[in-house]
């Protein structure tokens, strides 16, 4: 897959401890996890409001993206023939490369220098800024971390706050530069101005651009819509104010009806930023019509394999039904302790873990199926209950049956597996262990550098309470 | 009533105190306990790794040893899921298996579960002088639903305070081989539970997995808290750890 080469999975360990290292992240990271957390429990929380369950309510959502995954193909079809009966444009692209010779092509036909951009994941599947750029068209990011991430040469490092890394004086040395001003020093209470700064800078980009290219948050079938949920109102002005908007989503993020959008609505705000409904939900139909103050004259809609029809019946169908949400990754311990860049691609946390070796090869990201604790945390706030540990864990195996797995792995495994099976050869070893651990303590209680395992006493010691293993005593005790 | 005390590898190797806690407060409990002779591993580390082969097999052996009782008992939140859990999944497609596995897996409790749920006795009459806090365990948390059972049974303690420290339901960053082949990332998570730990100011950390308490008290010996005592809730239960 062309989308290998720009994977950076492979050197999850290597990043993770750049990552641990770096007390300025560590610091963003460390300031950013409670607000997500809190955040989001006071959404769930303020379901009881409506007299809603969550457990209920997710369980519906799942059903609905069940259903809708089940008959895809009838779906898109739906939508494309609603669609562009309300004059929009519908095509299809294979994979990421596609994707930006569609827009590159569009924009080429139209005379097109400038492009806003609201916020799109997809867009950073298909690296479709640097083909912008190569083209001689200038991309710009309006979604504020977009914003800040793209004057940093950054990718985003969490699906819906992609600047969550940067700390404010990073931000206000990027603006500083950027903006042609003197540097300032900063606090949080500046971050209003610092966003008013940034927003009369991209205004101008907004009446200038001459396409808006965003994503798409869902698909609606029965209306040919697209559904955007935005905080910022960057997404209004990059949909309505060029004269060419470019829709760009993966085929997965269609629903049947308003009404099953409606459900949706009610998790992914809460799930998201704990918001019961985000500042702005637009709905996107069809083009300008006659009477109307504004909107595109013309309307494309990219739908985006790249890699989503493949999980379709396979063992990693329920991944589909994520609506990228972020509260995996808000409530997983491993992303708070390295941000977004240290898993090397497009995604992050538990959802990347799963869609990165998915969409990028098994090959290309041996180490994130096993960058997680199993702790689940991530599967039990899920709002449409895709168990990502259970995901995780299958492309473990997955690797074990390709034989991916290292060989010193494998054949420890088998060789503890094998005296595990004899029930006295493992009492005799064990007895053996327990005592080399005794010595290597040497009445301390305590392990401070053990060469089996270095990786564990790095960073903490063993505790050794006993020279004797259970059975040796309780057999000993047994006997009068 | 016939039970197994099911102790795991880790009990065995690295504290047996909390295996024989567990078998006094069994044997509290009225019940005629045995600990099944040919029992080493349940074979989660073969699971959690990918290779199904291997785990299969030390299911089997498990199941064969497990299944003449009425109840198995784990001092383990973790091993237990995985009998209770894995095992019928592992097993789904051989019929004869898969049935073994179900109905092992019914009759499997995580030993904080089957006292306070299935024996419904009053911990043995000890008493412990000391604020503890208490800290859920991934999978038995949710996985199993474990949260009111230890606590319902350490506030039975007389003389024992419980004071629950923030974010007790977040992961301590152990995960089996996750510690060994991510130590630095588990060392970072680890140190967040040392904080929220040393944040209540309890005199002992208590939990219901070996493998989460081995990783706290070794993180907390290196940070240099060598006061802060850790315990499995089994050893609180029977009365402070010794054997």
């Amino acid at each position: 897959m062309a989308l290998g080469k720009h994977s950076q999975a492979m050197h999850f360990q290597a990043r993770a401890g750049e990552k641990i290292r770096n007390p300025v992240l560590q610091a963003a990271l460390q300031k950013a996890r409670p607000l997500f957390v809190g955040k989001r429990v006071k959404g769930i929380a303020s379901l009881a409001e409506d007299a809603l369950d969550f457990e209920q309510l997710r369980t519906a959502a799942k059903n609905i993206r069940n259903r809708t995954l089940a008959d895809l193909d009838v779906w898109l079809d739906i939508f494309e023939a609603r669609a562009t009966a309300s004059g929009a444009e519908v095509l299809w692209a294979r994979d990421g490369a596609e994707v930006s010779r569609l827009v590159v092509d569009i924009a080429r036909r139209h005379g097109v220098t400038k492009v806003a951009k609201s916020k799109s994941m997809l867009s950073e599947e298909a690296h479709l800024n640097e083909a912008l750029a190569e083209a001689g068209i200038r991309p710009v990011e309006t979604d504020l971390g977009e914003y800040i991430v793209q004057l940093a040469g950054e990718t985003p490092s969490h699906i819906i706050a992609p600047a969550v890394h940067k700390t404010i004086a990073e931000v206000e040395a990027l603006f500083a530069k950027e903006h042609g001003r003197p540097l300032e020093t900063r606090t949080s209470a500046d971050i209003p101005a610092m966003a008013r700064e940034a927003r009369a800078v991209l205004r101008q980009h907004f009446l200038s651009a001459e396409m808006g290219i965003s994503g798409a948050n869902f698909l609606i079938a029965e209306t040919g819509s697209a559904a955007l949920v935005t905080n910022e109102g960057n997404g209004r002005m990059v949909t309505t104010l060029p004269k060419i908007h470019v829709v760009i989503t993966g085929i997965e993020k269609i629903v049947p009806t308003l009404e099953d959008l409606a459900t949706l609505m009610r998790l992914l705000p809460r799930s998201a930023t704990g918001q019961s409904i985000s500042n702005y939900v637009s709905l996107l139909t069809g083009t300008k019509r006659k009477g109307d103050q504004d909107g595109p004259e013309k309307t494309v809609f990219i739908l985006v394999d790249n890699g989503r029809a493949n999980l379709l019946g396979s063992d990693y169908q329920d991944m589909l039904r994520c609506i990228r949400c972020g509260a995996c990754m808000n409530h997983c311990p491993v992303y708070f302790s390295l941000g977004g860049h240290a898993y090397g691609w497009v995604y992050p946390g538990p959802m990347g873990s799963v869609l990165t070796p998915l969409y990028t090869g098994l090959e290309n990201a041996l180490d994130l199926p096993h960058a997680s604790t199993g702790c689940n945390q991530c599967g039990s706030v899920c709002p449409v209950a895709i168990p990502l540990p259970d995901l995780m864990h299958r492309l473990r195996e997955e690797q074990h049956e390709r034989g991916l797995r290292p060989w010193s792995e494998r054949l420890a495994l088998k060789a503890w597996a094998w005296i595990a099976g004899k029930p006295a050869l493992y009492r005799w070893l064990a007895r053996r262990v327990v005592r080399y651990l005794n010595w290597l303590a040497d009445g301390s209680g305590r392990i401070r550098i053990l060469g089996l395992a270095p990786a564990w006493t790095a960073g903490r010691d063993l505790p050794v309470s006993s020279s004797r293993t259970f059975h040796e005593l309780y057999s000993a005790r047994k006997k009068p | 009533m016939r039970l197994a005390l099911y102790v795991t590898c880790l009990v065995d190797l690295m504290r047996p105190s909390v295996g024989f806690a567990a078998l006094r407060l069994l044997e509290a409990s009225g019940a005629e306990v045995f600990v099944p002779e040919g029992q080493t591993c349940c074979g989660q580390p073969a699971w959690s790794t990918g290779n199904r082969p291997l785990a299969i097999d030390l299911a089997k052996k498990a199941i064969v040893e497990l299944e003449g009782y009425d109840h198995v008992v784990i001092p383990s939140g973790s091993c237990t899921d995985q009998i209770r859990n894995i095992y019928p999944r592992l097993l789904a497609d051989d019929p004869a298996w898969g049935a073994r596995a179900s109905a092992l897996a019914e009759r499997t409790f995580e030993l904080t579960t089957f006292l306070a749920d299935v024996a419904k006795n009053d911990p043995a009459a000890s008493g412990f002088n000391g604020c503890v806090t208490y800290h859920d365990s991934c999978k038995g948390l949710r996985g199993l639903g474990i949260k009111r059972q230890p606590r319902e049974l350490l506030l039975k303690v007389r003389g024992l305070r419980l004071k629950e420290m923030p974010d007790c339901e977040e992961c301590c960053g152990f995960g089996g081989a996750f510690a060994v082949k991510f130590g630095d990332v588990s060392t970072q998570i680890v140190d967040r539970k040392c904080d929220a730990i040393a944040a209540t100011g309890a005199d002992v950390v208590v939990g219901g997995d070996l493998g989460c308490l081995i990783n706290i008290e070794g993180r907390l010996r290196r940070r240099g808290d060598e006061s802060t005592r850790v315990l499995h809730v089994a050893e609180v239960l029977a009365g402070g750890g010794a054997c």
